[in-house]
């Protein structure tokens, strides 16, 4: 009897169907939810060591300034992607001119980027640091505008993404039939597309603050390039500095930072919900004269080309200015080491997507066939929380739960993929989820009256509908962990994945080492997602 | 508001959608814009209402030449397909929009609305939201909308097609009643030739993108001027056949197939010339002689008989009776004749009869 007709029978036996979503929810549970958040607990656990560093007036002036820092940085970079991903995701839908399809690439492509390949880019375009023979513009910045610049160059195609996927579904007849009425374009824009639009800015608006938030790869090396990693602070870098800091105990401090981004990343994803559900914008007012001069001639000319200046500025050139190394090399990469490290971040990442994917699904079944049971709710929100958290914390605490059970010191990379496995598990499942609450049960249902088993009527009826979102959900968690920092250094020291490889070689001045190994890790990732990009786009147009 | 259309042609890509029309609409006349799926009736009234720019040709609107007029400057209501009420805006808020938008103020926005929510009955559903009411009556709210900018032209994009039949019938009359009270101009696309004739002043039937009749709803279907007219509005017989007689007076005879001579009504052909004959299942009776027929096929109808049959000339060839009349037996032989007046005569199309009835 092979394999798949077994599976095929028992899973006509609602006990084994009940069995493995409570695998599957255990599973979520003890290996994803509990390790992320168990510094809460740890807190109390350790609550005099944490006391001493509430009294301690510097180390709380530290954590402050970090914790105040990641969170405006991440508000700036936010906003700022909303008010140029709205004008930039109008043209990408609602308009069509030649070279579109490449535009659409252009947009996609800090996406391939590994944060740290970037941190590295962004800081030569902008601030040439000393040691790297390549003339940047050589402004003088401050660490927190570049951080700010930083962090945009890869949150924007989320947002123009996430604004884009939502405006395709807004049937554009609205917006017609409110010109129709007299309305100028921004008008119609600002009092009907826009408020139908609440869920995709809602979505928008959490993935590029989690993303910001979470960072520490590609800040630290650019802070560390500026040479201010030991001054200026984000949430993420205090966590890696404070865990190099030698001799000092740093438990309580990192205790203390942990609890204060859960506890605000986690507020801040209630309120956006809140705002989804709830926020009405009172828009209703109407400055017919104004609105009609800024929709028409020079006005709107210039929002598309300050559009288009903004991505090329700040976005495209300077996540491809590390390019500029290739025209001046200088010393020789160490291949090996970097192989290593390209070896172990794709076993890790490899083994996080297969195992995300198959105890994914039927989490993603479960909460879109039920999303309006108290479950289902609970779990759609449980599900969001890896996302929200910021990885470097996430991985501070799954540490601080594992390291409680006395693991043999050869556990370091089986940590650090669980680590990676949190973090992707909501790419995936988001993904999968989505995808399933668009088809319609009947199909299964039919399915079943024509004589299929349950498994034979997920794989052969469901899995083929939604299996291009599988693969999209997977080749986003692939790269995400391809391109993770935070969490790997907070687990462990001894696992060199790519980007930890870099950021080592950029702390000892190996600016051109370095380089090369961010260059080679860009190229894989694009080979990656543009690749398996065509091979899906290519089977649906056969199709 | 007199619109006036000027060898426009509208092009997507290498596809005229819409290839050089000319028409003029005066002031206050209700006209619908009859055709099938896909011939250009939606471009049509985009291009009136300004929402797509003609690739050629101008649109004039009362003799001003209004085709560089960007869309919210033209003034015209226009209910789309898909009614697109505002999702998120109660029915006072979305009949409210076009006075909101002009800047008026709140109480004239507030009196605007309830004026016009009046008007087609929709008052006392001004604090629901679209999803909370029926399909008839999103509809009636879609004219109230269209109207309460206080444009004097009105287009209406298929406006009945997604309602039950009764509903249908309803409004269509209560539309025609509302927009005649207040002296607009309408023009209103449809593909259902019963609801274009119960309702408009003048249809305009177009096909593939062109104009392929304008004129009454009676003179479209007594008069067609095209085989194609003919086809698309109402229901008719063609019987191919060639001219044999022509009297002073026009009154002409012909022979059909199996050499049958028919007379028919006056025509412009002249002895030899090769044609077509139209005649309405309504228009041909039995007898106890004529074009002998076997019976195919009989169809209640709901108020009447339909007899299909196939004739001697190896056309088919249908007809009506009364739903309380016996009807025949499949098989049985009729002998049909056709009333002479009400047989139409057309130029046999080069192309062939059925290139020439083509709906694409
Ligand atoms: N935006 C567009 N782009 C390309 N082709 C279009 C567009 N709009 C309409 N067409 C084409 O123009 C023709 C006429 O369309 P339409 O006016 O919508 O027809 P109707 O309303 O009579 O069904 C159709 O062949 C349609 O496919
Ligand atoms: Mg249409």
């Amino acid at each position: 009897m092979s394999i798949f007709k077994r599976i095929d029978d028992l899973s006509s036996s609602p006990r084994i169907r009940k069995g493995w979503f409570s695998a599957a929810l255990i599973i979520f549970l003890t290996l994803i939810i509990i390790p992320a958040v168990f510094v809460l607990l740890e807190a109390v656990i350790e609550w005099e060591s944490v006391s001493e560093v509430l009294g301690d007036p510097t180390m709380t002036g530290m954590i402050w300034g970090a914790v105040s820092n990641s969170f405006s940085i991440a508000l700036i970079v936010t906003i700022l992607d909303i008010v140029v991903g709205l004008p930039m995701a109008w043209i990408l839908v609602r308009r069509s001119f030649r070279g579109k399809r490449y535009l659409d690439t252009l947009i996609d492509m800090p996406l391939a980027f590994p944060t740290a390949a970037v941190g590295i880019s962004v800081v030569m375009f902008w601030g040439a640091p000393e040691g790297v023979a390549i003339p940047g513009l050589g402004l003088v910045m401050s660490p927190y505008l570049i951080v700010i610049l930083l962090h945009t160059v890869f949150t924007f195609p989320y947002m123009v993404r996430s604004l884009a996927g939502i405006l395709d579904q807004i049937d554009p007849s609205f917006e017609t039939a409110g010109m129709t009425l007299g309305a100028s374009r921004l008008t119609a824009v600002r009092t009907i597309t826009l408020p139908l639009f609440r869920a995709g800015l809602v979505t928008g608006f959490i993935l590029c603050f989690a993303r910001s938030l979470s960072e520490t790869g590609g800040t630290y090396i650019a802070l560390q390039m500026l040479g201010v990693s030991s001054s200026f602070f984000t949430g993420p870098t205090f966590i890696k500095y404070m865990k190099d800091l030698p001799g000092a105990d740093p438990t309580g401090a990192l205790i203390v930072v942990s609890v204060i981004m859960i506890v605000l990343a986690v507020a801040l994803l209630l309120v956006a919900k809140y705002m989804m559900n709830r926020l009405r914008l009172p828009w209703t007012k109407v400055w017919p004269v104004w609105e009609r001069r800024l929709s028409k001639g020079l006005a709107a000319r210039s929002k598309d080309i300050l559009t288009f200046v903004f991505l090329f500025v700040i976005v495209i050139l300077p996540s491809f200015y590390i390019f500029a190394y290739l025209t001046a090399p200088s010393g020789v990469a160490d291949l090996n080491s970097l192989f290593g490290a390209i070896g172990i971040s794709f076993a890790i990442a490899g083994i996080a997507v297969v195992f995300n994917i198959v105890f994914g699904i039927p989490m993603a079944i479960y909460i879109a066939r039920n999303g309006n049971t108290r479950l289902g709710v609970l779990l759609d929100n449980l599900v969001n929380i890896p996302l929200i958290i910021p990885t470097t914390v996430l991985g501070l605490s799954l540490s601080m739960f594992w390291g409680s059970f006395n693991l043999p010191a050869g556990a370091a990379f089986f940590l650090v993929t669980l680590g990676h496995i949190s973090f992707t598990y909501p790419l995936v499942v988001r993904n999968i989820t989505g995808a399933i609450s668009e088809v319609d049960p009947s199909y299964e249902e039919v399915a079943r009256t024509l004589g299929a088993k349950p498994f034979r009527a997920f794989s052969k009826v469901l899995l083929p509908i939604v299996q291009s979102s599988v693969i999209a959900g997977a080749i986003l968690a692939f790269t995400r962990s391809l391109g993770e920092t935070g969490a790997t250094i907070s687990i462990s020291k001894d696992v060199v994945t790519v980007p930890v490889y870099i950021m080592d070689l950029i702390e000892q001045g190996q600016y051109y080492q370095g380089a090369v190994a961010a260059m080679i890790l860009i190229v894989i990732c694009f080979i990656l997602m543009f690749g398996v990009r065509y091979l899906t786009g290519r089977r649906k147009q056969g199709a | 508001m007199k619109i006036k259309l000027d060898h426009v042609s509208v092009k997507f890509g290498d596809l005229y959608a819409v290839k050089d029309i000319s028409m003029t609409i005066d002031k206050g006349e209700y006209v619908t814009i009859l055709g099938p799926s896909g011939c250009g009736k939606t471009t049509l009234i985009k291009i009136v209402s300004g929402i797509l720019r003609p690739t050629e040709g101008r649109v004039f609107v009362d003799g001003e030449d209004v085709t560089d007029v960007p869309i919210e400057d033209r003034d015209t209501g226009y209910v789309f397909q898909n009614i697109a009420l505002f999702p998120h805006m109660t029915i006072s808020d979305n009949v409210g929009y076009g006075p909101r938008v002009r800047d008026l103020d709140s109480e004239a926005v507030t009196g605007t609305s309830r004026q016009y929510l009046e008007l087609v009955n929709m008052l006392e559903r001004a604090g629901m939201m679209p999803n909370e009411i029926s399909g008839g009556e999103q509809q009636k709210v879609a004219i109230a909308r269209a109207l309460a900018s206080g444009s004097k032209m009105l287009m209406l994009d298929e406006p009945l097609s997604a309602l039950d039949a009764r509903v249908r019938m309803e409004l269509r009359y209560e539309i025609r009643r509302l927009v005649k009270k207040l002296g607009i101009t309408v023009l209103h696309v449809t593909h259902d030739q019963e609801e274009a004739m119960s309702v408009s002043d003048r249809m305009i039937l177009m096909r593939n993108g062109g104009i392929a009749e304008t004129s009454t709803p009676l003179d479209m279907y007594r008069r067609p001027e095209t085989i194609f007219s003919a086809y698309f509005v109402g229901e008719t017989n063609f019987l191919e056949c060639t001219v044999v007689g022509k009297t002073k007076t026009g009154k002409t005879t012909v022979r059909l197939r199996n050499d049958t001579i028919v007379r028919v009504a006056k025509s412009k052909f002249n002895v030899g010339d090769p044609v077509v004959i139209s005649v309405r299942p309504e228009h041909v009776y039995t007898a106890s002689d004529g074009l002998p027929a076997t019976v195919r096929n009989v169809v209640f109808m709901g108020t009447y008989w339909r007899i299909r049959t196939l004739s001697a000339t190896d056309d088919y060839i249908e007809y009506n009776i009364p739903a309380d009349d016996d009807i025949p037996e499949l098989g049985d032989e009729v002998f049909l004749v056709f009333n002479k007046k009400a047989t139409l005569v057309f130029a046999r199309p080069s192309e062939g009869l059925e290139e020439a009835i083509r709906l694409e």
